[in-house]
């Protein structure tokens, strides 16, 4: 897939980078920039795009591949500073700002060794300089003022501004036109913020070239010239939207990619109306990231809410956990009202777990399966009179949970360290199913393990499902909304737009 | 586009000042609290120069320790160096003859190395580490003196007075003062030590070598004691010391957390820790004057520590604290 | 696609080692500490030696236990040693005035200045080292203020007798650290508040995650803490029959050495009281057994210095945190 190139500012060509020498991050990529234009790269969670952008800033080097900058072949850059000099500059997702820091101060970071002058440092200089520099990228902030007083689009901006400015400052060829890498600079930002930083970008568009990573489909749709999808470290696509009309479904699809016959249901059609209610929401809101939603979860069933990152819906699930405070709306439990600032363990204790994919978050990893196991199930492990914890008991329990989820262990008293993900994951799963609680939260219970331990857990979840528990899934698979859900809430921008049987969705998915 | 502060007038600047440094209106309302209170006694002469030479010491010993609380970490050593280097000059004053105080600065800078070294590579908690080398320094020096606290002679020129009413302890302070002063506004220091310590990821990831920042946040801190040292020697009776106060370690605390340094880092620095020296000293020079009994006045020097630790981990979100 | 690793049991010798080497180590450490006084003084582990080395190390080891719970949270606890000096004050004080009844009043007031820690911690963000030290002042300058600085003697035989009365041979101090020593382990491995203390030690985040009310939880620690001190006070006033101010007064770095020489990480949620039982003796041994020796307090704060530094780097789990401060 070699690109025609005629204008082109940075090109690489079929690079590829594989880990440990197993698993391929990347096979073959191509991607071009060219002059002044904001170009996409898009695609799922462990598509290859960050792999690809530390690449092309010297933090990886790659196994194989090409780079070009301006018609020139050239090496890849060995570390950010060489990537400076070639023009090369990255606006991290998070962790970039340094908030006690004063605007001028932050844009020079790093920069200082240019406005030191008998070894003082020219205070003066570097605030006239900022100014100017501030005005000439239309960013309207006072130097004077901390970064954290400052918006957090501004914050972005003047990131933004700070990356130009290195490569300004660091290149040995004063015209390069800089090239900037921007990793999802809009997951912190509420819908507001985003839109400023776009049209603040816009405008920037003359002075530097933008590669503009993420995988919110709508701005990408709105903002980029082109767009280069990724998914399985392979370039599956690229559309240039000058020459072709596309809309958010047919790139979502691009992304996505799957084939319909992967779409296998495997809830049987149920009647939910007339079932118990156990967990109702009306009007929630959390302002910036979701709002007036409702629903009622019906015991023994599962509900999905389904939508792009960035459309609110790990916030939804992580509300209803008690890890963030809804603004307005109320949440019942069986009738019971909910208060908006309960910590999770609160939470727990009204019958509602939480159960997130991400095993460093959940799972004691010092501690042994039957410890991890027994940690929200000491109630059963505790004696009747002395409240002393019966080993045998603990041992029991965890022996059925691995033995029933076939986790591959040495024995219960093995350290969760030295077990592989997708047990892990189980060891997760297996605490809950022992818990039994009337509702069960699912964040992406599947993120980042493989396939075979994928379909045991789902056995495990529809099994306790028929057992009577509820679950709310949110998840970046969509295959798993139709292996598991009654009921699939559409969310965009924070609202509920429609909700879907499995077997509606799987139309969607498919056609 | 981006307009210069428009408060540039004087009701503006005082604003400014005020709301970036509220110790100033605790130290006015101590001011005006004591000077009512005892009109004849606190602005007397004798009490000025108590004020002065009790200000001398917390600043000489929040100096340096201001330089590492930047960064948000802590330094405990500096009444350990204080110790450690008199019982040095004690030792070696009948070789090196004057010249033996020169090794108050170089215990210093050998423990800020030491320090910045091991709590970099090694990662420990830097207030167990220093601490432990606090009580390792002050073994070494009872050890050397054998327990008992040694007078030395020949240094009385520091505290010879230059001009009357001010002791030349502060005179001799002044460079130092200014100099630290120098280090925080006028040199990328400042803006690396604040960056490490409001954010230290962010600090890595624009490139700065945070660990060799680090260190010489540790290093300054032991040359500022090292040196303030050299004058807190003269000015504490002039002798060894081997015995340690918790007093001692603790009031310079208090300055730098008075001062407006939150002690997570980020903010602030050794020229607002004078703030908070001053304002300290003037709240237990004027609790001096008042019937209190010395030991309630240890214990509100408690009580204002929690207090201003309070204050200034208020509105820190999302970090951990343990 | 499963890459399982071939778990199998280790082999015996030199692996077995290597992973239990904080078990094994404080083991060699207290047998080649005994080894050395021993050689150097053969009165080291006469009855009268060993009855030396109980005293020391009894009352040692209840604000040890104590201070353990505290690093297991992966805070610190900095004002046991004034906790304990203002529990054994307040017994010598008031024991004419309300008898015995002084006991339950040292430890409540101990309870509730441990109480006053964790509530720092957990509600008002303080960090603990810095919250405790400011709270360590406040009872320093109680302490003084009772008792006016003056060495205060005990007088009630009584009370006196709750530690120095022998038992089978060893003065009751024993039984009673052994047996405070027996509890904490209990609790710590075979109960839920163990379970939690370790919990939010291991895994903050997950702790929350996980049934565990993690303000709470470390509240309840700082006045576990804040009581062993009290009753590690109160029997140390029992056992010395007298004291002042400086009771305590070089006990911190002691006390720190003795839980980390342990085994029980500062970055938390690994060790355990268990473990704290060899560090004590370590500590407290090689502190009798350089008085025995004559060799003095400097020497001594010298060398528990620099075992606190030692085995803090030897212990912290540097994987785990990645910024630390």
């Amino acid at each position: 897939m070699v690109m025609p190139m005629d204008d082109g500012l940075l090109e690489v060509r079929e690079v590829s980078k594989t880990f440990d020498r197993v698993v391929h991050a990347l096979n073959d990529v191509s991607i071009e920039a060219r002059e002044n234009e904001i170009v996409g790269v898009v695609g799922e969670n462990g598509a290859g795009k960050s792999t690809l952008m530390k690449i092309l800033v010297g933090v990886y080097s790659p196994d194989k591949g090409e780079m070009y900058h301006k018609g020139k072949k050239v090496p890849f850059p060995r570390n950010p500073k060489e990537a400076a000099r070639r023009g090369i500059s990255i606006v991290y997702q998070e962790n970039g700002v340094i908030p006690w820091l004063k605007v001028y101060q932050f844009l020079f970071l790093g920069h200082e060794d240019k406005y030191i002058k008998l070894m003082k440092l020219q205070m003066d200089k570097m605030r006239e300089q900022a100014c100017s520099i501030l005005e000439e990228f239309h960013v309207a902030c006072n130097v004077e003022s901390f970064m954290h007083e400052l918006p957090l689009s501004t914050q972005k901006m003047v990131e933004i501004a700070r990356a130009i400015l290195g490569v300004r400052l660091e290149s040995e060829d004063t015209d390069t036109t800089p090239i900037i890498i921007l990793d999802e600079p809009t997951s912190p930002l509420t819908d507001d913020e985003s839109k400023e930083l776009f049209r603040d970008l816009l405008k920037m568009k003359k002075n530097a070239s933008f590669i503009f990573i993420s995988h919110i489909i709508p701005e990408v749709m709105e903002f980029t010239d082109r767009v280069h999808v990724l998914r399985d470290g392979n370039l599956v696509a690229q559309y240039d939207f000058s020459k072709q009309k596309m809309t958010e479904e047919d790139l979502f699809r691009a992304i996505v990619g799957r084939k319909s016959s992967e779409y296998i249901s495997r809830t049987e059609e149920k009647k939910v109306a007339g079932r118990k209610v156990v967990l109702s929401a009306k009007n929630l809101t959390k302002s910036g990231h979701f709002y007036d939603v409702s629903f009622d979860l019906y015991k023994g069933t599962c509900m999905g809410f389904f939508g792009p990152a960035g459309s609110g819906k790990s916030q939804i699930i992580r509300t209803i956990a008690g890890l963030l405070n809804f603004d307005e709306g109320e949440l019942k439990v069986k009738d019971q009202e909910l208060k908006a600032d309960e910590l999770p363990h609160v939470r727990l204790a009204r019958g509602i777990g939480y159960f997130s994919g991400e095993t460093g978050k959940e799972l004691f990893l010092n501690w042994s399966i039957a410890k991890n196991i027994s940690i929200i199930n000491m109630e059963k492990i505790l004696g009747k009179i002395i409240p002393v914890i019966h080993f045998n008991a603990e041992r029991k329990m965890a022996e059925n949970i691995v033995k029933k989820l076939e986790i591959k262990a040495p024995g219960v008293g093995t350290d969760c360290y030295s077990l592989s993900g997708g047990n892990k994951q189980k060891v997760s799963v297996g605490k809950w199913l022992e818990r039994n609680p009337d509702i069960l939260l699912l964040d992406d219970p599947t993120i980042g393990i493989d396939v075979g331990a994928r379909e045991d857990i789902y056995e495990v979840l529809l099994e306790m499902k028929k057992k009577g528990i509820s679950m709310i899934l949110v998840s970046d698979e969509p295959k798993e909304y139709s292996v598991l859900c009654d009921r699939i809430m559409f969310v965009r921008e924070g609202r509920i737009q429609k909700v879907l049987g499995p077997e509606e969705f799987r139309k969607v998915m498919s056609t | 586009m981006n307009k210069q502060n428009n408060q540039k007038t004087v009701l503006g600047v005082i604003k400014k000042t005020l709301k970036m440094h509220p110790v100033i209106i605790v130290f006015l309302a101590l001011l005006v609290i004591f000077g009512s209170i005892y009109p004849g006694s606190f602005f007397s002469p004798i009490n000025f120069k108590a004020i002065l030479r009790q200000f001398v010491t917390l600043t000489l010993f929040a100096l340096g320790p201001s330089f590492v609380v930047l960064t948000g970490r802590l330094d405990l050593s500096y009444v350990g160096v204080w110790m450690l280097g008199g019982t040095l000059v004690w030792l070696l004053k009948p070789i090196l003859g004057i010249f033996a105080i020169i090794m108050i600065p170089v215990t210093g800078v050998l423990t800020g190395l030491f320090i910045g070294v091991i709590q970099t590579k090694a990662k420990i908690p830097s207030f167990i580490l220093t601490l432990s080398l606090l009580v390792t320094y002050t073994g070494l020096a009872a050890l050397i003196a054998g327990g008992y606290p040694r007078a030395v002679d020949g240094y009385g020129f520091i505290t010879a007075p230059l001009i009357r009413a001010i002791p030349s302890t502060f005179l001799w302070s002044v460079p130092l003062i200014v100099a630290a002063v120098f280090l925080m506004k006028c040199t990328r220091m400042c803006v690396y030590l604040n960056a490490i310590g409001s954010n230290e990821e962010g600090a890595r990831l624009a490139g700065i070598n945070v660990d060799k920042y680090k260190i010489l946040a540790f290093l300054l801190s032991g040359i500022f004691t090292g040196i303030g040292a050299i004058i807190l020697f003269q000015h504490l009776g002039g002798s060894a010391q081997v015995e340690l106060k918790l007093n001692n370690i603790v009031w310079p605390l208090v300055a730098i957390v008075l001062g407006g340094t939150p002690l997570t880092g980020g903010s602030g620095g050794p020229q607002r820790t004078l703030l908070g020296a001053i304002t300290f000293t003037i709240f237990y020079r004027g609790l001096y004057l008042t019937p209190l009994h010395p030991t309630m006045i240890t214990l509100l020097v408690g009580i204002v520590l929690i207090v201003a630790i309070i204050i200034s981990a208020r509105g820190l979100k999302g970090v951990t604290v343990t | 696609m499963t890459r399982e690793k071939i778990l199998t049991r280790p082999n015996l010798s030199v692996e077995w080692f290597r992973n239990n080497t904080t078990t094994i180590g404080p083991i060699i450490f207290v047998i080649a500490v005994v080894a050395i006084f021993q050689v150097i003084n053969p009165s080291f582990l006469s009855y009268q030696g060993i009855i030396t080395l109980v005293y020391a190390m009894s009352y040692f080891l209840i604000a040890a236990c104590g201070l353990t719970f505290v690093i297991m949270t992966g805070s610190f606890d900095f004002s046991v040693p004034n906790m304990l000096k203002l529990s054994a004050l307040i017994c010598v004080l008031y024991i004419e005035k309300i008898g015995l009844l002084v006991i339950p009043v040292a430890l409540l007031v101990c309870l509730v200045f441990g109480f006053i820690n964790g509530l720092l911690l957990a509600r008002f963000r303080v960090p603990s080292f810095l919250a405790t030290l400011g709270i360590s002042i406040v009872l320093d300058g109680i302490a003084w203020y009772l008792s006016k600085g003056h060495l205060q003697i005990m007088q009630d035989v009584k009370f006196r007798s709750l530690t120095t009365t022998f038992i089978a041979g060893f003065p009751s101090i024993l039984y009673w650290g052994i047996g405070i020593w027996i509890i904490c382990t209990f609790l710590a491995l075979a109960t839920a508040f163990g379970r939690r203390t370790y919990a939010v030690g291991g895994n903050l985040e997950g702790a929350g995650l996980s049934d565990i009310n993690v303000a709470r939880q470390r509240i309840y620690v700082f006045m576990l803490s804040g009581f062993l001190s009290g009753l590690a006070g109160v029997l140390y006033m029992s056992q010395m029959g007298g004291g002042s101010v400086n009771i305590g007064a070089d006990m911190a770095i002691p006390l720190f050495a003795s839980v980390v020489a342990g085994g029980t990480a500062l970055t938390g949620g690994v060790g355990g009281p268990h473990r704290t039982l060899l560090g004590v003796i370590i500590i407290t041994w090689i502190q009798a057994g350089m008085s025995m020796l004559a060799i003095g307090n400097d020497i001594q704060m010298l060398t528990f210095g620099l075992i606190a530094i030692g085995m803090s780097i030897a212990t912290i789990d540097r994987k785990r945190i990645k910024i630390v401060k």
